[in-house]
């Protein structure tokens, strides 16, 4: 798979990253969520048993007050005239509204009476505010009159009973039973009652008897247990300080997920939080570190790319970095362009080299001609330093000077060294010698910037030159000066059929030609240039140039 | 006829006792329902002002008489009344439950025992004092037997209003007693053929302590 060094760097340092990251928070809140679910199961554990002993106190307070009520004496006196008169329902009528007199009073949903051998007199039950009498041997049958301890339930009630001795010194005359309304209300948690683990009553919302029974079997009497009840899961505790008697048994429950949810949601979104922050920060750590990594070998590979697109070789003026394998590496990079450049412009000079003898042999095969380059190309450069050309421009100039009658190679020698004029045949021969200068040079590379001087030199300002009869600012500045400075040359040299003209009419020539066949401007620059440091050769040969052909023409013919 | 004796007038202006009321005795059938109620209603004042005895003390004959306390709806009807010595009271009990009449009193002490509706007892009182009556089976009740000396003895009209009449010229104490609020006296001088004016008021300070003051 192909990927970018930086992306590389940004995944292997963020992924591990974030994956520590991520596991460490994951642990951490699963302990600390565990811890507070422990926390609050140990808090309600103690709430429960705390409230359990509230219940049973209370219990014990109940039991104190209930022999109190044992010792009523009129109850007693009510007992015993039950006793003297059996058959008598005046009697047990007398004792039961006893009952009903006394429970106005005390508070309690039931009280039912009994006599020494257990066999139920009668009793009264709250309705609200009313009281219905409760009949021994009518309305409740046998077996479901009041035990000592246990449930009751009568009218769609469930009573919670208990109940304590009537006794009149050693004799015992009776039993008398309280009892409660066992409102599941009163408790504020969620609460079972079984007998022998049957299901009773339930105060759990929306859960079947049998799950409830099935639930509750795995669960040890007196222990405490934690069981899951239609998605909920509750810690459940035995009631056991209420001693319920007969089999029967109340279990408490409490709503684990309702209680520690809330503290649980809390933490959760703490430690989304924090992870989510700790990522970020990861994310940003990673990217500034990948920078900080990738930023300088980057630099130094954008570097190489424009090098690549502009072909100029890659050097590193300043360092990029303070890495040392940067350092190096760009060293190294520095390194290798500078020999490239060296070995391409030890080719270059060579090349030039070649050419130049090239282009001295070619001025060496006519004494006439004999050094003509050298001197065109001295000229043509001082001219462009007079018009403050770029020194790169003047390089070309003076390379392109050199050279620029090179094609002359293609040209028989009896043509060029023709001592006389030439016919037209032969002057359009001469014509094409930039043609072949340029078919020579083009195939050689970085030769193209002296193209240009070797082509164009011979068109004029007008348009009336060869090959291709540009005018003006067509013909590349290099060109145009080469073409004057070609011109002087040619003007004062000795040819054979004419002596060279002096510098004063040369240069009176190019002034009259100067808007026609020449650049005016190059005109003025060369004359600047020829006037500061007057050319010895030029000079020299003044005389020569004394016998030339007419301007016109001889300017037409000059090479 | 010689209208000689005492006209007075008790003045009560603030309720002395609480009285319990429970059920009806028509409740009694079974497996009906009985509501509770705490207080009768009506004027309460009226019913403490009936509540007071007045008698004179003082060498006067006693003429004993036959009277009558029930036992209804869980209460003694009349809750007081005023018997000169020697007199008897029958306890006849309405209800359909057993009640059991007694007394501790040292004027007189009985016990009935346990006898049920459409039965009756009567007790004879000869010596005079404040005989208080209670049932065994009901704590609730309870009535008052003033045993008065002689035979001038009468309660207070609802209005507050008594009349002794036939009283032998001389000086005596009348006295006026209510169960909570206990004994009041002043002398009262009866001559011929006049009437003695009494007024007793039988308020309780606002310490709580009783207090009479007598007017002629």
């Amino acid at each position: 798979m192909i990927m970018r060094f930086s992306t590389r760097a940004f995944l292997s340092s963020f992924l591990p990253f974030a994956f520590l990251l991520t596991a460490s928070f994951w642990l951490i809140q699963h302990s600390v969520l565990s811890t507070v679910r422990e926390g609050l199961r140990a808090s309600l554990r103690e709430t429960h048993a705390s409230v359990a002993r509230v219940q049973s106190r209370s219990n014990i307070h109940n039991n104190r007050f209930l022999r109190i009520l044992g010792e009523n004496a009129t109850l007693k006196a009510g007992l015993q005239l039950v006793a003297v008169e059996p058959d008598s329902s005046a009697a047990r009528l007398t004792l039961i509204d006893q009952l009903s007199e006394l429970s106005g009073t005390l508070g309690f949903d039931l009280l039912a009476i009994s006599d020494a051998n257990d066999k139920p007199i009668g009793g009264v039950i709250r309705n609200g505010s009313k009281w219905t009498h409760l009949d021994g041997g009518g309305s409740v049958p046998q077996h479901a009159w009041p035990g000592e301890q246990g449930f009751l339930p009568i009218e769609g009630r469930t009573f919670q009973l208990t109940s304590i001795p009537v006794n009149l010194g050693d004799e015992n005359l009776g039993r008398l039973t309280v009892g409660e309304v066992f409102d599941f209300a009163e408790f504020s948690s969620p609460t079972v009652l079984s007998r022998d683990g049957k299901l009773v009553q339930s105060s759990i919302p929306n859960v079947q008897a049998a799950e409830l029974e099935a639930a509750l079997r795995v669960c040890a009497p007196t222990a405490e247990c934690e069981v899951r009840l239609a998605g909920t899961s509750y810690l459940s505790l035995p009631v056991e300080t209420i001693s319920l008697g007969d089999g029967y048994l109340l279990r408490s429950f409490q709503d684990v997920d309702a209680a520690t949810g809330p503290v649980q949601n809390i933490l959760a979104k703490v430690f989304l939080i924090a992870g989510a922050g700790a990522l970020l920060a990861a994310l940003i750590l990673s990217a500034f570190s990948t920078r900080t990594i990738v930023q300088p070998l980057a630099s130094v590979v954008r570097h190489l790319r424009e090098s690549e697109d502009t072909h100029v070789l890659p050097e590193f003026s300043e360092l990029p970095s303070s890495i040392p394998e940067i350092r190096e590496l760009t060293t190294g990079f520095n390194r290798a362009a500078a020999s490239i450049r060296e070995g391409r412009m030890f080719l270059q000079r060579a090349y030039i080299g070649f050419v130049g003898s090239l282009a001295s042999a070619l001025d060496a095969r006519d004494r006439y001609t004999s050094g003509h380059s050298h001197r065109v190309s001295q000229m043509a450069t001082a001219t462009a330093r007079e018009m403050d050309l770029p020194e790169n421009e003047i390089e070309n100039i003076r390379i392109g000077a050199l050279l620029h009658d090179i094609g002359k190679i293609g040209i028989p020698d009896a043509i060029l060294q023709k001592p006389a004029a030439l016919t037209k045949a032969e002057f359009d021969l001469i014509k094409e010698h930039p043609a072949i200068g340029r078919r020579i040079l083009e195939p050689v590379g970085g030769f193209e910037d002296y193209l240009p001087i070797v082509e164009l030199h011979h068109e004029n300002w007008d348009g009336t030159g060869y090959p291709h009869g540009l005018r003006g600012d067509q013909v590349p500045i290099g060109a145009r000066i080469v073409h004057v400075v070609d011109a002087y040359d040619a003007i004062t040299t000795d040819r054979p059929y004419r002596p060279g003209k002096s510098h004063a009419e040369a240069v009176e020539l190019l002034k009259r030609f100067a808007g026609t066949q020449f650049d005016s401007l190059a005109v003025e620059a060369f004359l600047n240039s020829a006037t500061g440091h007057q050319n010895s050769s030029v000079q020299n040969l003044a005389a020569a140039i004394e016998s030339s052909v007419p301007v016109t023409e001889n300017v037409e013919h000059t090479t | 006829m010689v209208a000689e004796g005492v006209d007075g007038t008790v003045t009560i202006k603030r309720r002395l006792s609480k009285k319990k009321v429970t059920a009806p005795a028509s409740s009694y059938a079974r497996g009906v329902t009985v509501e509770l109620k705490q207080e009768s209603p009506g004027d309460i004042l009226d019913l403490e002002r009936s509540r007071v005895v007045i008698y004179l003390e003082g060498t006067l004959p006693s003429r004993p008489i036959s009277a009558e306390i029930v036992q209804e709806g869980r209460l003694f009807a009349p809750d007081t009344i005023a018997i000169p010595a020697g007199s008897t009271v029958s306890f006849p009990n309405h209800d359909p439950i057993f009640h059991n009449v007694f007394s501790l009193s040292k004027a007189k002490s009985f016990d009935l025992g346990n006898y049920s509706q459409n039965q009756s007892r009567t007790v004879h009182f000869s010596k005079p004092g404040v005989v208080f009556v209670n049932c065994h089976l009901h704590p609730n009740m309870t009535a008052a037997i003033l045993v008065a000396p002689n035979a001038f003895v009468t309660t207070a009209g609802k209005d507050g209003k008594f009349n002794l009449s036939g009283v032998p010229p001389g000086e005596y104490t009348a006295v006026a007693w209510h169960r909570a609020a206990g004994f009041f006296r002043q002398p009262v001088k009866i001559s011929a053929s006049q009437t003695a004016s009494l007024q007793f008021f039988i308020p309780l300070d606002e310490d709580g302590s009783i207090r009479s003051i007598a007017r002629k």
